[in-house]
């Protein structure tokens, strides 16, 4: 393994506790996990892009940081019309 | 050289990614966790982004990582206003 697979299992790992968040708190609390899931998300694609040596797969991080902005723009949206 | 400071920085990126991580599950009320998960999108982002460009230079792949980056930096205040816009609303039963 290179350095930025390594990185890229690192910031993987980040995302369990970022689900724990999701599961025990309130929808607020869910969606703050959710945006910072997109980060990581976002950056451990951007390494493993770097780590496999494979420049089409740099397409998907730049897909997954627009996607899960959107999604999470839906959700505050949904989140603040909820009677 | 350049793989000591590709090491540095991918070490210090997620470092500091974990430690937005710490402060989404210790920080008590939404907003608080909000300053965490908005910083994940700032500092570690352009430092796993300057580990990358280290290596790939200004390739396309270079350019594709600079637009994932831009992108989430530049598009993330805007979530993060309609996060705490929500989260406002949904706390405003529990203040009354």
């Amino acid at each position: 393994m290179n350095a930025f697979e390594i990185a890229s299992v690192g910031l993987l790992v980040g995302l369990v506790p970022l689900l724990l968040v999701a599961v025990r708190g309130g929808p607020g609390d869910g969606l703050v996990a959710l945006e910072l899931a997109g980060a990581i998300v976002v950056l451990a694609l951007l390494c493993l892009a770097e780590g496999f040596h494979r420049s089409v797969y740099y397409t998907v991080p730049v897909a997954a940081a627009v996607m899960s902005w959107i999604g999470g723009l839906t959700v505050a949206r949904l989140l603040g019309r909820m009677p | 050289m350049s793989n000591l400071a590709v090491d540095v920085l991918l070490a210090v990126g997620v470092a500091a990614e974990l430690l937005c991580v710490v402060g989404v599950v210790v920080m008590r009320t939404t907003l608080d966790r909000l300053h965490y998960a908005a910083a994940g999108t700032t500092v570690p982002a352009f430092l796993v982004l300057a580990a990358v460009l280290v290596r790939e230079h200004l390739s396309s792949g270079g350019l594709d990582a600079i637009a994932a980056v831009g992108l989430m930096f530049l598009l993330n205040p805007v979530l993060v206003i309609a996060t705490a816009r929500a989260a406002e609303r949904l706390d405003a039963p529990e203040r009354e």
